[in-house]
């Protein structure tokens, strides 16, 4: 049947009921639709649905354009009921069993016409039988009143008798509030108990009028926004209204209260003492340095003439002159007085180090310039002396030869300038210094492994190795000023070693990441260290292996320290072109502490190239010190 | 060889638990435990080393005290959760099964409980609750302003409302408000009361919308012990003045958003304090006055008791002042001049009384008329506070004491910049002018508060001015700026001086010598500074620490103090 309007639109057809018996299955039925079970949008393109048994195509329904569906939806009464049909894109109207069906789901009811409201089959029927099943006669129990039943009952009537129940009675109401403090004597004290600090009182900025000063800037208000809301310093942004009219609600005033609550039961509360101390109070009291001169505070003279940085100075023990050697490459000795360069030695290297021999009987300098050592009389003390330390120098021709270094006699030009021993190492030599007597000397050379200390004796023209192996990366060493010790300074560590007994006798821990330098207390009980890592140790030897005291004061590596050798002064030169110097007096009172009191900051060279004071010596007699740094300048503060 | 100690049993590890641990102990849910916690006032405790309490770890966790968790384990209020619970079980069951009789007389007994034990527990005397009742405020306050809805019950808002009320009525009838403050957030009030400062803030009368991200349940929590508390301190406030606690309500008041005004407060007697007040507000002030000089007297008495006075004559006056209270200013005086240390605490509590008697009676004399844009809510309060009388616009609520036109109107409050009509017998201005008038503690002059006038600022009562702080009423110069920028940075010589001194070194002799003062006082200075510096190398490194972190702190604050005056030299100079 066709719908004679609407062309292609037939209605949906009518299955008779199943039958279920066996040739009910329809599944080998002839269908219309040959494409299987594929959906219907892959034939979009084509003009036809699949193919019929003939291998013809089955041409798609026409279907209607816009205007045909607005015609059917105006003009068919059947168009609310019509479907497409998946499979043959076929338009089907519904036929009233099957709207029915429809309406049927959707109210939640049984789809086919099933009644679950049927009529109840009595299969055992109520009626009396004629013949009963049981001839028993009905129990007594079931005559007679519960007793248990007339116990409880009983109870309630008992209890409603004595007024304990009363049926029908209301709540009393009574009155919600009454005087809760009115015994306040038995008031307990909570134990540990931290009230809840009040909420900060607010500021002038929070006012709706505030003065103008209070208002942010643009930037301001930017900066405020950009962080995060835990981080701002206040959670609000100060703004002025022109009238109290104008003021709106505050958008978190719920949101502050809530957090408020959290924090009243979710915040760890902690007794903090907020103590109120004037800082200056922490200044320790010290004694003025007024009362504590003489010490050096100004500047006296400038030795100018080196042209690179002066690496290393030393003061003659007379106290009249200064040998200085510098990365030029020459070592000067001047007159400390006046000022004067008297003699000039050019070496083959940079020197690193200049010593001058401590014996006042002798005038003669240590020079170290790259791996050789050179003993030089300066040929400026007066003849005797001179003469002295030509005897005590001359030429030997009998030279035991060490392993370590080679000891070479001058050659004659050489011997006229005033040299009187060369000694040659292996590796270059960083460090020297002279025993009291003048007749031992011990060199540094941190790169020779286990040779790295060697101990130089000159009237024997000998040389020997203390230590069989290397502790590490020998900084600094020095010999005690009274007693055979001898102190090793590693990268981390002092070792002090008998020489005598050859046993190691103390390692102080200093705490410091890398030692570099160390001076010994002419009392021989006290020492400093300076290190690369800006700190100053003072130990003291009786007292412990640890520093008796750390100062950390220069901004940059400590290069030097130094004892003075007469008065209780030492000193510090840093790379930040300081020196600080220090009382430093040593009691002979075992149980008295040193007393260490800083008196003066002295800015003594400038930073060239991140270098500043690069050694400091205290003149032997006099407060003087002696600087010297990488501005090429040597310098005197009296 | 003595047992081996077990870790954790002993010291500080004994004395903590862990939250969970708590729970567990407490066999309760963890939405339980936190309403007990919030009722109870337990918080969690900061162990003063975690590491010996958290079994060698430093994670961070919370810890309560186990002595608090163990007070918690007997609270009457746990069974009553229970019990509640197993209520709600029966309940739900009843309702399934639409056993409608059971469920009525399951709702008849439904289990209560109720938190007085707790207000008692918590702050076991009346001064401990006042110095705790900030919180309590500010939250009735806010909640009395929410809407009801699902969440916050009518029954909630209605008896905050209720309880903000009597507040606000004892401290008009008490006038014990000292401070007010209109900030961006709300307006903040500060009442003394038994010597306690109570500080509130009461947001502005405008809708709020409830944030997503606030758990109301905890807000209810507290709000719920917050009105218990403020009910029990309300009783107490109102019958220490003789007054009856609730007082009345006046419905068709009520009905027509009457505010304060709805509240009929009568004393024991059953007289309307209210209108005794208007009618004869001498009287009532004379009491609390006299009040407040029994209370003077007996701090004065303990004063010289302390003070070890052992003179007869003494002695003798002072029962002679309890006898006649009137005339004690004048024994006062006499008694003063015996002992001058007396004259000057003695004088001093009078005159503060005095003044806190002027400063109780400050719009004693004026009459207010409120227009329709100004907040009744607040404005009404504070007047009222203060002795004043207000009335307002009728479009605004009912029960105006008093018309637009009454000739007794002093001062007219109103936020427009125009008037429709104006009466010539009072004075026009802004709002803000009443609270100024409170902060100032006197009547200000009006002429900066006209209607349309730019407002002088409005500074906060609370700051309390150092002086290092910044006091936006001090005048400044340019000077003063460029020495705190020097300190501030921390140098203390400028090349200007340098070339000035170069400069003065022609002139006068005179000038010569003052620069030589100067430069002794400079190299005086630049010789501390110096020692200072020397000393410093001297300090341990927990000193030099703790010594940058105050100095720190003072640039810090300096720098910001600084940042206000320039910001304000500009604005004067523009």
């Amino acid at each position: 049947m066709t719908n004679p309007t609407i062309p292609g639109v037939l209605p949906r057809e009518v299955h008779p009921e199943i039958i279920p018996i066996y040739d009910s299955d329809t599944s080998d039925e002839e269908t219309e639709n040959t494409i299987g079970n594929v959906p219907l949008e892959w034939y979009d393109d084509f003009p036809h649905i699949g193919y019929d048994i003939n291998g013809k195509k089955i041409m798609r329904p026409a279907k209607g354009d816009e205007l045909d569906k607005f015609l059917a939806k105006m003009e068919d009464p059947d168009d609310w009921k019509t479907v497409e049909d998946e499979k043959s894109g076929k338009k089907i109207v519904l036929s009233k069993e099957e709207l029915e069906m429809i309406r049927k789901i959707q109210g939640g009811d049984y789809a086919d016409g099933y009644d679950p409201y049927e009529p109840y089959v009595d299969w055992y029927t109520s009626d009396v039988m004629v013949t009963p099943l049981s001839a028993a006669p009905e129990p007594k129990s079931r005559f007679i009143p519960s007793k248990w039943e007339g116990r409880r009952i009983m109870k309630i009537v008992r209890a409603i008798r004595k007024g304990w129940i009363v049926p029908g009675k209301k709540k009393e109401e009574k009155p919600r509030f009454y005087a809760l403090w009115d015994n306040d004597d038995e008031a307990e004290e909570r134990p540990n108990h931290i009230p809840a600090p009040k909420l900060p009182l607010p500021e002038n900025d929070m006012s709706y009028n505030p003065p103008a000063e209070y208002l942010p800037t643009e930037e301001e208000i930017e900066e405020w926004k950009k962080l995060d809301p835990e981080d701002r310093p206040k959670n609000y942004l100060p703004k002025k209204y022109s009238s109290l009219r104008a003021v709106p609600a505050y958008d978190r005033f719920i949101e502050e209260r809530f957090e408020r609550c959290l924090d009243l039961y979710l915040c760890p509360r902690v007794r903090k003492n907020k103590f109120q101390i004037d800082p200056e109070s922490l200044i320790p009291k010290l004694p003025d340095p007024k009362d504590l001169q003489p010490f050096p505070t100004s500047l006296a003279i400038t030795y100018k003439g080196h042209n690179g940085r002066v690496r290393s100075i030393s003061v003659d023990p007379t106290g009249q002159w200064l040998a200085s050697g510098s990365e030029d490459k020459t070592l000067r000795i001047w007159e400390v007085v006046t000022g004067r360069c008297l003699r000039i030695w050019k070496m083959e290297e940079s020197i690193t180090n200049v010593s001058w021999n401590p014996n006042k009987m002798f005038s003669l300098i240590a020079v170290v310039a790259g791996d050789t050592v050179k003993l030089i009389n300066p040929l400026v003390a007066s003849n005797e002396v001179q003469h002295n330390t030509d005897e005590f120098l001359k030429p030997q021709s009998e030279i035991e030869k060490s392993k370590h270094a080679e000891w070479i006699n001058p050659s004659t030009s050489e011997a006229k300038n005033g040299i009187r021993q060369v000694i040659k190492f292996e590796k270059n030599v960083t460090y020297i210094t002279w025993h009291r007597r003048g007749d031992y000397f011990a060199t540094v050379s941190p790169d020779a492994a286990n040779s790295a200390v060697l101990v130089h004796q000159i009237t024997k023209r000998q040389t020997q190795n203390p230590f069989k192996k290397s502790k590490g990366l020998v900084q600094r060493i020095q010999f005690h000023p009274s007693k055979p010790f001898l102190f090793v300074a590693t990268q981390n560590f002092v070792r002090i070693y008998n020489l005598v007994k050859q046993e190691l006798i103390k390692k102080l821990q200093t705490g410091v990441k890398w030692i570099s330098s160390m001076d010994i207390h002419p009392g021989g009980d006290n020492l400093i260290i300076g290190s690369y890592d800006k700190r100053l140790c003072w130990f003291d030897l009786d007292l412990s292996v640890k520093p008796y005291k750390t100062l950390r004061y220069h901004k940059f590596a400590i290069r030097n320290v130094c004892y003075h050798k007469k008065y209780p002064l030492f000193a510090s030169c840093s790379d930040d072109g300081n020196i600080n110097i220090f009382h430093g007096m040593v009691y002979n009172d075992m149980l008295q502490n040193p007393l260490i009191v800083p008196v003066k900051i002295i800015k003594a060279h400038e930073i060239t190239e991140n270098l500043g004071v690069l050694n400091c010596e205290f003149h032997p007699i006099q407060p003087w010190i002696f600087t010297c740094g990488a501005d090429g300048n040597i310098k005197l503060f009296s | 060889m003595a047992p081996m100690k077990k870790k954790g049993e002993r010291g500080a590890a004994a004395n903590y638990i862990t939250r969970n641990r708590a729970i567990k102990r407490l066999q309760i849910s963890l939405a339980d435990f936190r309403r007990l916690c919030i009722l109870k006032g337990i918080y969690p405790r900061e162990p003063k080393n975690k590491k010996k309490v958290n079994k060698g770890s430093t994670a961070p966790r919370t810890f309560y005290y186990v002595k608090d968790i163990k007070y918690l384990a007997h609270e009457p209020i746990l069974e009553k959760f229970r019990e509640y619970k197993t209520f709600a079980k029966k309940l739900k069951k009843a309702l399934g099964k639409k056993e409608f009789d059971s469920v009525k007389s399951l709702e008849e007994n439904k289990p209560e409980y109720t938190l007085d034990h707790l207000v008692k527990e918590r702050y076991p005397t009346f001064i401990d609750a006042l110095r705790d009742l900030d919180d309590a405020l500010s939250m009735v306050f806010l909640f009395s302003t929410l809407p009801a809805n699902d969440k916050i019950k009518y029954k909630t808002v209605e008896n905050c409302k209720r309880l903000a009320a009597e507040f606000q009525h004892y401290v008009v009838i008490s006038r014990s408000l000292k401070k007010t403050f209109l900030s961006i957030k709300g307006i903040y009030y500060q009442a003394e009361i038994r010597g306690q400062d109570i500080t509130w803030i009461v947001p502005y009368q405008f809708s709020q919308q409830v944030p997503t991200d606030v758990d109301l349940r905890v807000m209810m929590t507290f709000l719920e012990f917050y009105q218990t508390l403020l009910g029990f301190v309300n009783y107490k406030l109102y019958s220490d003045m003789n007054l009856i606690y609730p007082p009345k309500i006046d419905i068709k008041k009520d009905e027509g958003n009457a505010g304060l005004t709805a509240y009929v407060v009568e004393t024991s007697e059953g007289k309307d304090i209210l209108k005794n007040i208007k009618t004869k507000p001498e009287e009532k002030e004379e009491n609390v006055d006299k009040e407040k000089m029994k209370e003077y007297q007996e701090r004065i008495k303990n004063l010289s008791e302390n003070m070890n006075i052992d003179n007869e004559e003494n002695e003798e006056e002072e029962e002679e002042e309890e006898a006649n209270e009137e005339t004690n200013d004048i024994k006062f005086e006499d008694q003063g001049k015996t002992d001058e240390n007396e004259i000057s605490e003695t004088d001093k509590l009078i005159k503060e009384t005095q003044l806190r008697a002027e400063f109780q009676k400050l719009f004693e004399n004026c009459v207010f008329y409120l227009s329709r844009e100004v907040p009744k809510y607040s404005l009404e309060f504070v007047i009222k506070a203060f002795g004043g009388k207000v009335g307002w616009d009728s479009s605004v609520s009912i029960g105006s004491a008093i018309s637009e036109n009454d000739p007794s109107i002093t001062h007219y409050i109103c936020d427009r910049p125009k008037q429709d009509h104006i009466f010539l017998h009072g004075v026009y201005v802004q709002p803000q002018w009443v609270y100024d008038c409170i902060n100032a503690k006197k009547l200000l002059n009006t002429s900066n508060y006209y209607p349309g006038e730019t407002l002088p600022p409005h500074l906060s009562p609370f700051v309390k001015l150092n002086e290092t702080d910044y006091n936006p009423e001090e005048e400044i110069d340019e000077d003063e700026i460029m020495e705190d920028s020097e300190e501030v940075s921390g140098t203390t010589k400028t090349s200007t001086e340098d070339s000035e001194e170069v400069e003065d070194e022609e002139d006068d002799d005179d000038e010569e010598d003052e620069d030589e003062d100067e430069d002794e006082d400079k190299e005086e200075e630049d010789k501390e500074d110096e020692n200072k510096k020397l000393a410093m190398i001297m300090m341990s490194k927990k000193d030099k620490r703790l010594y940058n972190q105050i100095q720190h702190s003072r640039n810090k604050k300096a720098a910001e103090v600084n940042k206000l005056k320039k910001k304000k030299l500009a604005l004067q100079k523009k």
